[in-house]
């Protein structure tokens, strides 16, 4: 193929190479996911600057199938996001894809899940996160008091130190030895 | 961006146990966080905080060097590194100036150099392999596809169909080179064989001496080019025996790469029940919106039941979890439960020794009805198809947990399967068939065939036209895809072939092509014809058991095709119709023993009992030695974890002195002034020498400590504190000074319990 374009120099592609966990192809796949939420603002060719400053906004990304559908679309986007807002740049997707790939280890992912369940962003999983947590994976079906007696226990099973809430190490605790986590924290590009 | 978030982002480091550990060792680093954290929405942050992690970085020499191994860690510290993308080439950019900076002080040698530029070319090598395995990757948005629909666990099961795909293509790839492309040479009078189709289903007459089967192939020298010759015996023989063996590694590769993913990683740990639920419970992967809200529902009913606490524990032992609170039922309930397993597994056990006794009976039989191997066939496959059925049903009398049950299903079936595998291989070969290894290879190319015609028409009909019926009176439930069983035929499958590939070179290509049709007709059938399941399957341990029987199967035949080759072989056919035994084709074939005595000699003292005795202890020995240190790392363990929650009330404790001593309601006192405690008793010896928080009880999550609980507290306090902890994070401490300090604030704690605390 002659006249193929080249979306990224040499150095970009070694360079997102060597900091995800992706190989060429794949951070070409991802590309094109990435132009596909909205051609128009992503141009075919990225330049080095670019491929952290043209940020597709939050509403547009939260269409791509793979995050229709996540009940925590939004607050996957701000994690991801350079500056907390969940419009993503294309590096901040690539990020956030490797992070959901096969290829990342547990320790990287759990990290990742634990800033993600951090609703309110305080570094701890705390009440209120958790209630909210259980909200949306039920898509609010679930009656107030209940909600509060399901965070009560997970809780009492999760919050080794007593603190009433779950730091990073509690969470780390609970999902590091869950035998699904790997292959339910996982989204293909 | 707190100054937390760094804490953390270094903790994630010290978990990587390998070479990496990027600790806060010294204040300035310290001062230097802080100051960062403060300035974070400066316009030049990021450059800022990547010089810092740089900075970090270049602490460690190892990270640092000129040299592929460096730079490979360096690769994998940047990729573990929890930050942005943008911030990660940021620190990219900087680390490596700052290494070829450092770089060009030290001139390197020209040995240096060459290995180098190899390690590098071989890094280049892997790049590219991984780029080229992800180009041929197969069926790929098929499977993505599917998980879309059904989540993640029937995405595993096409996953491992993908698996077993792949590996009887490599098989079928070697088989067809070495083995039945030099016999095409040898045979190349090429007359076309005419067959009926009774002919082709069965394998017998005009099949019967074809490339299909062991009986044809050449037994001398295949000489196709002038000058050259290809020993058929030696190429057969060692293209069978390496790749049985190749594979058996591979199989036990993946098994304990499951295993090790699967079971060890996640042993030992408590039972988080809801916790897993709320964090593990939504699948990412989910991409359908029906299965979205199938999802969403189905958590809902189960966190709906767990709030229902008088049903707790039985729910708990439906979501498959290990229950430690488990009800207590009396003792004798519980022999009865004992004794319903033990009773239904010999029943089961007694059925399956009686299909394989008349199995035996109908085998033997053998009247001289046309096709009539053709029947004995049809009875077996329809005996492997429906057993597991009733073992379903069967399971459901017993008292297993639901896993379980499962896991005792699937071995009950590939006992069955591969006990009548056996049963047909003894069978043939004490049989005074002419050329009974042919007959086998027949009989397995029978069961594939059938096999085949059950998996792609007969169940995809039955699924089909339950989800028809399903359509038109919603009533009935619609057919969700069963991994279980479909899985289990495709190990039947498997065995099939491990058996049978000895005796029928062209069976692998047979069984390859089976299962690439046998992937499109599954992927119709869950997408057309199946719903996505109502109740969350749990995948990642049962894939592990699958790979295991696979392995197994594979063990069993190593096993009983070893022990045949220590048999005589058939002299009327075959690839070894000129040695006594198979396995004479090495020691007769390679090693010439009958001109080599001294070899001979040196053999036969290792296969004397004794010897074999020997090294049969001593792997016991190596066996045992392995046990008991995995025994002692287990207790190892569960005293750390006890420590854990200790430590954890220990700081519980603090904090409410803490409080108090910011409240003014606590002075200290360095000597306690108590008559049943002398100044010399180990309390008070414990509290002056390791409650300092320079000794090593106290390092549990010191971090915390001095941002959240130490607010409004002189600063320097906190970080000397940190800091001091951090330093005592070392392995070695564990074993003897926090050992000690458990049990010392165990003492502490159950004096501090009894509310008059002496020292205060």
């Amino acid at each position: 193929m002659g006249n193929k374009v080249v979306t990224f120099t040499e150095q970009q592609l070694e360079d997102y190479q060597d900091c995800t966990f992706f190989t060429r192809k794949e951070i070409l796949r991802v590309f094109k996911r990435f132009r596909e939420v909205n051609p128009e603002l992503v141009p075919k060719r990225m330049t080095e600057n670019q491929a952290h400053t043209i940020a597709v906004p939050v509403e547009e990304i939260e269409k791509l199938p793979e995050l229709k559908e996540n009940p925590f679309k939004r607050r996957i986007c701000q994690v991801f996001s350079h500056d907390g807002s969940g419009n993503l740049t294309f590096e901040d997707f690539l990020d956030m894809m490797s992070v959901f790939s096969e290829a990342a280890p547990r320790d990287i992912k759990a990290w990742y899940a634990f800033r993600i369940y951090d609703l309110d962003d305080d570094m701890f999983i705390g009440r209120d996160d958790l209630l909210e947590a259980t909200r949306l994976l039920t898509k609010g079906e679930l009656h107030p008091q209940e909600r509060e007696d399901i965070v009560t226990s997970v809780l009492d099973e999760a919050d080794v130190d007593g603190d009433g809430r779950l730091s990073f190490m509690d969470f780390e605790h609970v999902v590091v030895r869950a035998p699904d986590f790997l292959s339910t924290f996982h989204i293909r590009v | 961006m707190s100054v937390l978030s760094h804490d953390d982002v270094f903790a994630v480091h010290n978990l990587k146990t390998g070479t990496l550990r990027l600790r806060r060792n010294n204040s300035e680093h310290n001062a230097l966080l802080d100051e960062v954290c403060e300035a974070v929405d400066a316009p030049d942050a990021v450059d800022k905080q990547a010089e810092i992690i740089v900075r970090e970085m270049e602490q460690h020499q190892q990270l640092m060097d000129d040299s592929p191994v460096a730079e490979e860690l360096r690769r994998e510290a940047l990729r573990d590194l929890p930050q942005g993308l943008t911030m990660k080439r940021n620190v990219r950019a900087k680390l490596s100036a700052s290494v070829s900076l450092r770089s060009k002080r030290r001139p390197i040698s020209f040995f240096r150099r060459m290995k180098y530029r190899i390690s590098f070319a071989g890094k280049k090598m892997h790049d590219r392999l991984r780029n080229l395995i992800f180009s041929i990757e197969l069926w790929y948005e098929a499977i993505r596809n599917i998980e879309g629909h059904f989540g993640s666990a029937v995405g595993s099961y096409f996953y491992f169909l993908r698996w077993l795909f792949a590996i009887d293509l490599v098989l079928a790839i070697f088989v067809v080179a070495f083995v039945v492309i030099p016999q095409v040479f040898h045979d190349k009078e090429g007359d076309s064989i005419k067959f009926g189709f009774l002919d082709f289903i069965s394998g017998t007459g005009a099949l019967e001496d074809s490339l299909l089967f062991y009986g044809h192939y050449h037994d001398g020298d295949v000489s196709a080019i002038p000058n050259l010759t290809y020993n058929m015996p030696f190429a057969y023989f060692f293209t069978m025996v390496c790749l049985y063996i190749i594979f058996f590694g591979v199989l036990c590769y993946r098994t304990a790469y499951s295993y090790r993913l699967n079971f060890i990683y996640t042993a030992g740990g408590l039972s988080h029940v809801y916790a897993n639920k709320v964090f593990c419970g939504w699948d990412f992967g989910v991409v359908s919106e029906q299965a979205a809200a199938l999802t969403a529902n189905s958590l809902y009913n189960e966190f709906k039941s767990f709030t229902a606490n008088s049903l707790y524990n039985e729910f708990k032992e439906l979501l498959n979890e290990q229950n430690k609170k488990q009800v207590s039922v009396s003792a004798l309930t519980r022999l009865g439960q004992y004794a319903a397993n033990v009773a239904v597994t010999a029943l089961v056990l007694a059925l399956i020794g009686a299909a394989q006794f008349a199995l035996w009976l109908l085998v033997a039989l053998r009247p001289s009805l046309p096709y009539w191997e053709l029947f004995v066939s049809f009875v077996i496959t329809a005996v492997i198809t429906l057993c597991p059925l009733f073992f379903h049903v069967v399971v459901k009398l017993e008292f297993y947990r639901p896993r379980m049950a499962l896991y005792v299903t699937i071995a009950r079936t590939w006992l069955l399967d591969v006990g009548t595998l056996t049963l047909l291989l003894v069978y043939y070969t004490r049989s005074d068939i002419q050329c009974w290894e042919t007959s086998f290879g027949q009989e397995t190319y029978r069961l594939v065939l059938l096999d085949t015609v059950i998996s792609l028409f007969v169940l995809p009909l039955f699924e089909f036209t339950r989800a028809l019926g399903h359509k038109f009176s919603p009533s009935e439930n619609a057919p969700t895809f069963n991994i279980a069983y479909n899985s289990l035929t495709l190990i039947y499958n498997q065995a099939v072939l491990w058996f049978g590939m000895l005796f029928s070179p062209l069976l692998v290509v047979c069984v390859t092509l089976k299962l690439f049709i046998l992937f499109y007709v599954k992927r119709e059938c869950a997408l057309r014809a199946c719903q996505p399941a109502t109740k969350v399957w749990r995948a990642a341990q049962t894939q592990t058991i699958l790979y295991m029987f696979v392995t197994l199967s594979m063990f069993t035949t190593l096993f009983v095709l070893g022990s045949l080759f220590f048999r005589t072989s058939s002299h009327a056919c075959g690839p070894f119709r000129g040695y006594e035994f198979v396995y004479s084709v090495v020691s007769e074939g390679v090693l010439r023993l009958r001109e080599r005595d001294s070899l001979r000699a040196a053999l036969h003292f290792l296969v004397r009992p004794g010897v074999i005795a020997f090294v049969t202890l001593s792997l016991c020995v190596v066996v045992y030695y392995v046990r008991s240190r995995a025994l002692a790392q287990r207790s190892m363990v569960r005293l750390l974890r006890q420590m854990l929650v200790l430590q954890a009330k220990d700081k519980d404790f603090l904090l409410t002195a803490i409080s108090k001593v910011s409240n003014g309601e606590w002075l200290y006192s360095p000597k306690p002034a108590t008559e049943d405690e002398g100044p010399d008793s180990h309390t008070v010896k414990y509290l002056r020498d390791v409650r300092k928080p320079s000794n090593a009880g106290f390092h549990f999550d010191a971090s915390r400590l001095s941002h959240s609980l130490l607010e409004g507290r002189p600063r320097s306090y906190a970080k000397d504190n940190n800091r001091s902890s951090i330093a005592e994070r070392k392995p070695e401490d564990g074993d003897t000074d926090s050992s000690f300090s458990w049990q010392g604030s165990n003492n502490y704690l159950n004096k501090s319990d009894d509310g008059d605390k002496p020292w205060m």
